[in-house]
């Protein structure tokens, strides 16, 4: 079995957005607009009306018909996201959405409906969940090693997230949109092989709210080391890299950890951190269609996916475009 | 007579004035000269004299060995009554002055008060006294401020306005070397690194910006360091300090002269010194569980950006930690190695090698609880 690659990425964002301004008049950001524009933020999506599962299905779906694949050989399903009946309810009916999942519904899983509404049938399905904003690189992760040890072919990867209802739009000085985002990994693929992957879990800050300093203060150190470990993991010196698409955090803090990872000759690619703000749902992939669509990012380029999620996780990916 | 006081005996028949007599340092070599009976008289510039006295009581010096006199850097003329002054006036032959502000967090005006403006209070006291042969500063080696590379025992090695400091600490003890050496030319400084212990066994007596530092890595609060793996982390333990001052700060044959009181080549690489605190503390399983890294080393550019970032967010328990951390940690980016050339051939010895007691200092700091250092919660209080 050769190694997997990305074969394709789709994505759907929710259908209204905001700006930041607007955000803060809503009393839905913690520190104030000016910082977090000066940090690189402008607008994000917003979901109303939609669900995850319906951000999920757009994604996927399109991704298949773009990519022109017929459904039934897809030999795996690995969704991530906001879990069981919670993931078909709109936003604005999401706590109606969380009490069912102490009812029953709890079993009505997003991961079986979209395998069987894709026709995905020569699918296998798993689920991930407590992933954050890794959840799609741990979604590759299982894939892969699914595809090496069962000699699957082809695996979809969706994830699938709104921010919390009540939680504003602020995780600690980013600005979050809601979205979907699938992958198609292809084993053998021509582009965007994966030549490496590092995952670093840290328990002791699963509890990020009441351990805010500790996270910020841990997140360049062990994002430099899970940096240096996916280079490794790809054989690739710090020289190699030549793109870093990153999770759209503040640009700020990614200057710094660029400055700390050492990377000389490595540019960032940020221009949809303005305009998409961050997602749980993968961004990083989000900006790699991007990137590539524009033509910045080019066959035979190197580059370096870096990832952080509550829980507390660090992972990265290198990609042979 | 003792290695202390082997050079003493010019000042045999005067007073010899000490300021800084409470400190860690001060206390020490008063202790030094006073248990030796053939040391000169000494009086202690306190602000209260039970405070000294209980202090002299602890440190085994007899109510006849120091004369106390009460008064403060901070008030004209030293707080002295006209009959102590005039007493000194016809008694003192020598002042080391070791009495300063040391927090490294002070605003400059701050440190001023203290530094610069209570030595200058010194020295005009100093001036009422014709018998003073020798004036005797105790400075800090990082006078040297941002200056990198070898740096000279030597007036002109301090930093100037032009080469910059890190803290306000620095810059103030600068200026009163520049103050000591325009009104007494041939006063003696010592410059100090810091303290980072009391003597090889580890223990800690006084915490400071070191410690703070240390702990603030220890609790995983700190993100990055500015430096590079390479810089020679230079400290000293306060016996070996104590010891030079007392055997220096009265010698004859070296009036003008500036000597470090420094590891010198005995210093500590910085990748070395965190791989050994981390070593350190992982021995602890609870520690071990957390799954600290210890912080990535960037450039000062680097770590001013993050700084800044901090500052901006607003969040007061941050920035507290960033700053405590801000104080001190851009020396450790600034590489420099101080010559101790002239003081180890006036000792005869070096100072200890940082390394052959560092580990002991940080199990020292453990296995007391950070006792005296201020982590998180105290920063943020």
């Amino acid at each position: 079995m050769t190694a997997p690659a990305i074969r394709g990425i789709a994505y759907a964002f929710a259908g209204a957005s905001r700006s930041v301004r607007e955000l803060a008049l809503a009393g839905a950001l913690e520190s104030d607009a000016e910082l977090l524009e000066g940090f690189g933020f402008a607008r994000v999506h917003v979901a109303c009306g939609e669900s995850p599962y319906q951000l999920a299905h757009a994604s996927a779906s399109q991704l298949l018909a773009e990519q022109g694949v017929d459904p039934a050989t897809i030999g795996l399903l690995v969704y991530g996201g906001t879990p069981s009946a919670m993931a078909f309810s709109p936003a604005h009916d999401a706590e109606a959405g969380a009490q069912s999942l102490c009812t029953a519904d709890r079993f009505r899983y997003p991961a079986t409906r979209l395998q069987y509404e894709l026709g995905l049938e020569g699918a296998s399905v798993l689920a991930l969940d407590q992933l954050a904003c890794t959840t799609l690189f741990g979604a590759v992760r299982v894939a892969r090693a699914l595809m090496a040890s069962e000699g699957i072919n082809r695996a979809l990867c969706v994830a699938s997230e709104f921010y919390p209802l009540n939680a504003g739009r602020e995780a600690i000085y980013n600005c979050t949109s809601d979205a979907a985002c699938a992958l198609l990994l292809e084993a053998g693929g021509p582009r965007n092989r994966i030549a490496g992957a590092a995952t670093i879990t840290k328990g002791y800050y699963w509890d990020a709210a009441a351990m805010r300093e500790e996270v910020v203060a841990s997140y360049f150190p062990t994002a430099v080391h899970a940096i240096r470990r996916t280079l490794a993991s790809a054989g690739w010196s710090a020289d190699d890299v030549t793109w870093v698409i990153p999770h759209n955090v503040s640009t700020r803090s990614w200057e710094i950890l660029l400055r700390l990872a050492c990377l000389p000759n490595a540019r960032l690619w940020t221009r949809n951190v303005a305009e998409h703000g961050h997602t749980l749902a993968g961004d990083n992939f989000i900006n790699l269609r991007d990137a590539i669509a524009e033509g910045a990012v080019r066959d035979g380029d190197r580059a370096l996916l870096f990832s952080y999620g509550y829980g507390a996780h660090w992972t990265g990916l290198a990609l042979e475009i | 007579m003792t290695r202390h006081t082997a050079h003493l005996q010019e000042h045999a028949d005067g007073v010899v004035l000490v300021t800084g007599a409470t400190g860690l340092l001060g206390s020490l070599v008063v202790r030094r000269w006073a248990m030796d009976r053939h040391a000169p008289r000494i009086a202690v510039l306190v602000r209260d004299v039970a405070r000294w006295t209980a202090m002299a009581s602890r440190l085994g010096i007899g109510p006849s060995a120091v004369m106390p006199l009460e008064g403060d850097l901070m008030a004209s003329g030293l707080g002295l009554s006209a009959a102590t002054r005039w007493w000194l006036a016809h008694h003192a032959s020598a002042v080391v002055h070791l009495a300063a502000d040391t927090s490294f967090s002070r605003p400059l005006h701050e440190a001023r008060a203290v530094n610069v403006d209570g030595t200058q209070r010194l020295l005009d006291v100093v001036g009422e006294c014709p018998r003073i042969s020798r004036v005797a500063l105790v400075s800090t080696a990082f006078v040297a401020g941002r200056r990198t590379g070898r740096i000279g025992a030597s007036p002109v090695t301090a930093a100037d306005a032009a080469a910059g400091w890190v803290n306000a600490y620095e810059q103030s003890k600068t200026e009163a070397e520049w103050l000591v050496r325009t009104r007494h030319p041939g006063a003696v400084v010592l410059r100090s690194s810091t303290v980072a212990c009391d003597d090889l066994t580890g223990v800690v007596t006084q915490r400071n910006a070191v410690h703070r530092a240390l702990r603030l890595l220890h609790d995983g609060l700190a993100a990055m360091i500015p430096g590079v793996a390479s810089t020679a982390i230079d400290l000293v333990p306060a016996d070996y300090v104590a010891d030079a001052i007392a055997r220096l700060a009265l010698r004859g044959g070296i009036d003008g002269e500036t000597l470090h009181l420094c590891a010198g080549a005995g210093a500590m690489p910085l990748d070395e010194m965190l791989e050994a605190s981390h070593a350190c503390w992982t021995r602890d399983t609870a520690w071990r569980r957390r799954g600290i890294t210890m912080p990535t080393l960037g450039d000062l550019e680097t770590w001013d950006l993050f700084a800044r970032s901090v500052e901006e967010t607003g969040h007061a328990r941050l920035r507290s930690v960033t700053r405590a951390l801000a104080h001190f940690l851009p020396q450790l980016a600034l590489p420099k190695q101080f010559d101790t050339t002239r003081t180890d051939a006036l000792l005869g010895e070096r100072a200890p090698v940082v390394r052959d007691y560092w580990t002991r200092m940080v199990e020292h700091l453990r296995a007391t609880e950070w006792r005296g250092v201020a982590g998180l919660a105290e920063l943020a209080a």
